[in-house]
């Protein structure tokens, strides 16, 4: 056995924690994942299958763990997993997975099949299988604090231009304020308009940006990793809140606190993250702030917690590899969005925002693609002037 | 019109304009910026999108070329960023501003190629750490005056 191949399954024996050991040990082989997975939807190949692109780790499991697995490697009745089988998943389960999570919500017996996806991934990783988008970006998250590479002199050049063209205050590293305000790389990098959108509102909105709370971005990574993955890594609570920005925006449209004016004319619909939405839970909130900015908004079908994924989630953006496949499971959105036949489609993650634009593209599909936070800055009712609430 | 000397002004001022006079201005804040752009697909889309009269199906043709070359040189998610190639994405992503019709973009096209023209100075900006090059409002009052006076 290779030193990778070696360090792999000790990763993969190391993932096997409760949650995996039992979730392989409920699994009744229903197949319902396969139906709530985009790749399998699109393609109908079964490989696609979410269970079966844990195959190497169930083995390990099985292997190592049971009576019978444990009986049966011990009399050479089983094969070992090798190199060239995890060579073998190593583009199932990048390439054809964005961790959408909603194989996890149609598993009759309640596997977080994601969860286990993400654990195959580090064993994987352990063993040296991993896309090289996602190594680099890795490493210069390590390196340099960023994925995508961005220092913060640009960042600060991005906020210095803001303030001077549009006279907005940006408030950083502001000792007392109430809310902290989090950025994706993608947002620096391609959609600098969102810093001017949430300046524009907080400063309508009179709220000082803290760090009691903080205030994730639009980016469905940035929410899981902020929210979730945090605290697990340090083992316990945070001692502040954390909020995505809409949750944020919402309250302050209860409070009062948010004065629009005017609606978007067109047809509109929202498509929901998944880390946002469906692990997140944040589902009424952007629909009730697009509610008073759009005057013909529509849902697409199974739209909220059943959404179905734009189809780049879970590194799969990062991924050169698995542009044609990305590309191919997108027709699962163009029909949603054929079927209410929408003329703008608004997200709440920068991620989600720039692959849509992509797939539209693709599918020669004529539909503006806008951030949330962009919009309702737009309506925003300026000093002097009146509006309605 | 003498001067424009705000962004409350110069939002009015774009607002009041109708939409062919709108694409023709952002056009025009469009082809400032345009050297930052290496691609050579959006300078003929910018040139449909200057002039007045042009016909609906070239509009469209040249949308969808604009559109393509956004989506084909925005920075990807986890690569290394490069400011000098986001420079012309947002110039691209001007020309995607300038020649979607209005109604279908907040705040109107001219004002969103406006954005996008200044945060491809911005990066530009980045680029070479000086930081006049991202001042680009008041130059952009200037051609609106000139726009409206012309």
């Amino acid at each position: 056995m290779s030193a990778s191949l070696e360090r792999g399954i000790h990763a993969f024996k190391e993932a096997i924690d409760g949650p995996v050991a039992s979730f392989f040990s409920s699994c009744v082989h229903c197949g319902l994942c396969a139906h709530a997975c985009l790749f399998y939807t699109e393609t109908g190949d079964p490989k696609y299958t979410p269970i079966h692109k844990l195959e190497p780790l169930r083995r390990v499991w099985k292997q190592e763990y049971t009576f019978w697995g444990r009986y049966a490697r011990a009399f050479g009745l089983s094969k070992p997993v090798t190199d060239e089988e995890l060579g073998e998943w190593e583009t199932l389960v990048y390439d054809s997975c964005t961790m959408c999570g909603r194989c996890s919500m149609v598993c009759p017996v309640g596997n977080d099949i994601a969860y286990m996806i993400r654990r195959t991934r580090e064993g994987m990783a352990a063993a040296g299988h991993a896309p090289e988008g996602l190594i680099g970006a890795s490493r210069r998250a390590v390196t340099i604090g960023s994925p995508m590479g961005v220092k913060l002199p640009a960042l600060e050049a991005q906020i210095r231009h803001l303030e001077q063209e549009a006279g907005l205050t940006i408030p950083v590293d502001l000792e007392g304020a109430d809310y902290m305000c989090l950025l994706s790389s993608m947002e620096i990098m391609n959609f600098p308009e969102y810093i001017g959108a949430i300046a524009r509102i907080f400063k309508q909105a009179n709220v000082s940006w803290t760090i009691s709370a903080v205030i994730s971005p639009e980016c469905g990574h940035a929410y899981m990793a902020i929210r979730w993955e945090g605290p697990n890594l340090i083992g316990k609570p945070f001692s502040f809140q954390v909020m995505h920005i809409m949750e944020v925006l919402d309250q302050l449209r209860e409070e009062g606190r948010l004065k629009t004016t005017g609606k978007e004319k067109q047809r509109l619909t929202y498509h929901d993250p998944c880390q946002i939405a469906r692990r997140g839970g944040v589902l009424e909130q952007p629909r009730n702030l697009l509610n008073i900015v759009a005057e013909d908004f529509v849902e697409m079908p199974e739209a909220g917690k059943m959404n179905w994924c734009c189809g780049a989630g879970g590194g799969v953006s990062a991924n050169e590899r698995a542009d044609e496949l990305r590309l191919r499971v997108f027709n699962r959105k163009k029909s949603q969005l054929d079927a209410v036949r929408a003329e703008g489609l608004v997200t709440a993650c920068s991620n989600c925002r720039i692959y849509l634009e992509e797939g539209l593209e693709e599918y020669h599909m004529d539909i503006p693609v806008t951030g949330l936070t962009e919009t309702i800055a737009e309506h925003l009712v300026e000093e002097g002037e009146g509006g309605e609430r | 019109m003498t001067q424009i000397s705000n962004e409350a002004e110069f939002r009015h001022a774009l607002a009041g304009l109708d939409a062919d006079r709108q694409r023709a201005v952002a056009a025009l804040f469009v082809k400032h910026v345009l050297p930052l752009c290496d691609d050579e697909r959006i300078a003929p889309v910018t040139d449909v999108a200057a002039r007045e009269d042009v016909p609906e199906d070239k509009l469209a043709e040249a949308l969808r070329t604009a559109r393509t070359t956004t989506t084909d040189c925005h920075a990807r998610c986890g690569a290394a960023g490069d400011w000098s190639a986001q420079a012309g994405y947002f110039v691209a992503r001007a020309a995607v501003a300038a020649l979607t019709p209005a109604g279908q973009m907040p705040g109107g096209p001219a004002w969103q190629a406006a954005m996008a023209s200044r945060m491809a100075k911005t990066c530009a900006a980045i680029v070479t750490c000086d930081d006049s090059l991202g001042r680009d409002s008041e130059e952009q009052y200037r051609i609106l005056v000139d726009f409206v006076n012309s």
